[in-house]
């Protein structure tokens, strides 16, 4: 019998199974035990940041389907946000209906925005395509300044907390548990469909998609499919972020807003599930540190003290994504499998 | 072996259990020690409408550092953090989370503009936010919100005055009104405001044309508006297209009588464009910066004590005008200072004069509604400035 060692694989099925081995189960479930039990040691804006980074790693996650996965570049993912949100604040305000109707819709009324934006844009590449999503964007941020009655224009729509059986989450740690098991399920989902033959048949499109058509990928289904899943997944974060804010305005989906989102995903890394969370975390944690950083910085040097504003952050975003795509194109999670695989062949280590 | 896990299983829970009950004791006076008050304040610092944060902030800041030279505050300093929120409703909700949890402040001068405050509002309800928005809307004060004090004049108020002002004071034949608005939420009162009163006195309203907030031409509309013979153009916009219109009209030789609201009534408007105000009239609900009363001096004095390069004055004087009557009722206070107590004492604020600041300010425990009043100034081209020409009046 042959010895087997590390991930040794045997099977198909072996390479797509999603705990490779008992470790990664493992700290999966300590990681979970450790989510279950922040709230009870951090402060509320510490919760606050988390759940801010949940709803970015839930958006993030359809840019990265769409972008990372499928290669396809989209500038108008704010726009599907923006229709998720105010399709779930309708829903309450008009029927008054329960987040579990109303966070599927809201997915459901982005990803038909989604295919629709699909059809146009089959036939385009590259800059091309980013400039047709990019005009979807401006589009829908118009819409929703001017159709006063649908959207409350400038005024912008207030949202009531989820209300589970009569009891409103309305604190921010009521919010966390709630947004976790959400952004849960979505990684989940997005997982799963990435190991069967819809996230196969996206890769291809994206490693080429005339390759892909030869070998039997029907192109204009599979890009239709991930602009749908893609705007599906912005739809329900865009509601979750209703939920969370319990306040949309048109200023919050802009284009900026997009380029966030593409940069969350170059940072975490195209095309990585798990990317994708460290670049949500990332960019909602990094202008905390910044702060502390010059804070810190202030204390030594009094010509910095009560300098800081939000200006560092954009400036330090800049700077940070031209060095993740200099020095780490693939971003936080290839820094990560690094670093694992450092570990894993110590002392034989080639930090390469 | 299972003896061990249900130990440890058992300390574990000991162990939570402990230090929630820790986290709920700890929990005291908030922002309030012996000898120092920790205010929160958030307020643009910089993108597009830093101009309008700056001296706002700035004069807080001076006015309680002018509170502490004098001794602070029933012997406490006071401190204020400041944080910026790039007049995004987001960021200001996260600010506001960082006071009240990470700053423990005792209470927040001002959450920012109205979209910021109307994010904020479950918040500043739970939290006690005691605060003076820096803008006005309905929501705020109708019906009342217990820890909102609204200040200044509604939009509605202030255009109601200005078109009262055009049927009553100027007696002109024949006014046609133009309007010139942003598409925003001053923007869109505005208008509505202005037609409604103008359909009132049975002014035609001419021409609605939208000039955008980063505007650096208006031609078109200067065109549109001299083809429909508009001789009175109100603008719903703030300072920066307000001055981009006035030298645009200069350039086509068009001269209308041109009215602004609060956040185009500065001297800056007059330094920027010169000749091109000679015919401008604008509103506000605070005092002028060259004015002779005591309040408006005392800001003078600040502003140069601190070497501020100001530009925006009026602003520079509101915030001022908020930090004192915040000082006021801390004062009132007392000893026993905490969110609820300063909204107490808030609310005693009763025709309280402000010096020449804002109009006389009045409060009660059912109404935190505003003083609706503004004054008219004009410019005065020479000596750039603002000079008033009424006392402080409200909607007829």
């Amino acid at each position: 019998m042959a010895i087997r060692s590390k991930t040794f694989r045997e099977s198909y099925y072996e390479d797509i199974k999603l705990f490779q081995t008992i470790w990664i189960k493992f700290w999966t479930v300590v990681f979970v035990i450790g989510l279950v039990l922040l709230p009870f040691f951090g402060d509320p804006y510490f919760v606050y940041l988390v759940n801010l980074s949940c709803i970015a790693t839930v958006a993030a996650l359809g840019l990265n389907i769409l972008t990372g996965f499928t290669g396809q570049i989209s500038l108008g993912h704010a726009a599907f946000l923006a229709i998720g949100a105010y399709t779930a604040a309708n829903l309450v305000q008009r029927l008054g209906t329960p987040f579990w109707v109303n966070l599927p819709a809201a997915g459901i009324a982005a990803a038909i925005a989604g295919a629709l934006v699909g059809i146009p844009c089959l036939r385009l590449k590259g800059l091309y395509l980013a400039m047709a999503t990019m005009a979807f964007g401006v589009l829908v941020e118009y819409m929703v300044i001017t159709w006063d009655g649908l959207t409350g224009g400038v005024r912008g729509m207030s949202m009531p907390a989820v209300s589970i059986v009569g009891y409103s989450l309305d604190s921010d740690e009521a919010k966390y548990f709630f947004l976790l098991s959400v952004t849960g399920l979505m990684l989940a989902a997005a997982d799963n469909i990435m190991r069967t033959r819809i996230g196969r048949a996206f890769v291809a499109i994206r490693d080429r998609d005339v390759a892909a058509e030869a070998i039997g990928v029907n192109l204009t289904r599979y890009k239709m499919l991930s602009f749908a899943i893609s705007s599906f997944y912005a739809g329900v974060a865009g509601a979750l972020y209703a939920y969370t804010l319990n306040y949309i305005h048109p200023e919050h989906f802009t284009l900026l807003l997009s380029i966030q989102y593409i940069a969350m995903i170059i940072v975490g890394g195209m095309g990585s599930i798990i990317g994708t969370v460290f670049g949500g975390v990332f960019i909602v944690v990094t202008p905390e540190f910044i702060k502390m950083f010059a804070q810190a910085l202030g204390n030594v040097v009094p010509a910095i003290a009560g300098r800081y504003d939000e200006e560092w952050n954009i400036a330090a975003f800049g700077l940070l994504i031209m060095l993740f795509l200099i020095f780490e194109p693939g971003g936080l999670y290839a820094l990560w499998n690094r670093v694992k695989v450092g570990f894993r062949n110590w002392p034989f280590t080639y930090w390469g | 072996m299972k003896s061990q896990k249900k130990r440890v299983a058992v300390w574990g829970v000991a162990i939570l259990l402990g230090l929630l009950v820790a986290g709920w004791c700890a929990a005291d006076e908030r922002g309030v020690t012996k000898d120092k008050i920790t205010l929160g304040l958030v307020l643009v610092k910089t993108g597009p409408v830093a101009a309008l944060g700056l001296p706002n902030g700035q004069g807080m800041v001076d006015y309680m550092n002018y509170l502490n030279e004098k001794g602070g505050i029933n012997g406490r300093k006071i401190e204020v953090i400041w944080e910026d929120d790039q007049f995004e409703a987001p960021k200001s909700v996260a600010a506001v989370k960082k006071l009240i949890h990470r700053d423990n402040v005792l209470t927040i001068l001002t959450t920012g503009g109205t979209n910021q405050t109307v994010a904020n509002l479950d918040t500043i309800n739970k939290s006690k936010i005691v605060n003076i928005p820096n803008a006005l809307a309905d929501e705020f004060f109708k019906p009342l919100q217990p820890y909102i004090f609204a200040m200044g004049a509604t939009y509605e108020a202030q255009y109601q005055c200005i078109v009262d002002y055009i049927a009553q004071d100027m007696k002109m034949k024949d006014p046609r009104i133009g309007v010139v608005y942003a598409k925003k939420e001053y923007g869109k009162k505005g208008l509505d405001a202005i037609k409604e009163r103008a359909a009132k006195y049975n002014i035609p309203v001419v021409a609605e044309l939208v000039l955008p907030t980063g505007a650096v031409d208006a031609s078109s509309q200067v065109l549109a508006l001299q083809k429909e013979n508009a001789n009175i153009v109100i603008t719903c916009d703030v300072l920066p297209p307000v001055i981009t219109f006035l030298k645009t009209a200069q350039k086509y030789d068009y001269r209308p009588v041109v009215f602004g609201f609060n956040w185009a009534t500065d001297d800056a408007l007059v330094k920027a464009c010169g000749e091109a105000a000679k015919n401008y009239i604008g509103v506000n609900f605070v005092g002028a910066w060259n004015d002779e009363t005591p309040g408006i001096k005392l800001c003078r004095e600040l502003a140069k004590k601190n070497d501020r390069q100001i530009q925006l004055t009026s602003l520079y004087v509101n915030g001022v005008g908020v930090a004192w009557l915040f000082g006021e009722a801390m004062k009132r206070a007392g000893q026993n200072l905490n969110p609820d107590s300063l909204k107490a004492a808030m609310e005693t604020l009763s025709n309280y004069d402000t010096g020449g600041i804002f109009p006389p300010v009045n409060y009660s425990p059912s109404s935190h509604a505003p003083a609706e009043m503004v004054k008219f100034f004009k410019a005065d081209v020479p000596n750039g400035k603002l000079v008033p020409i009424t006392e402080w009046r409200k909607p007829k």
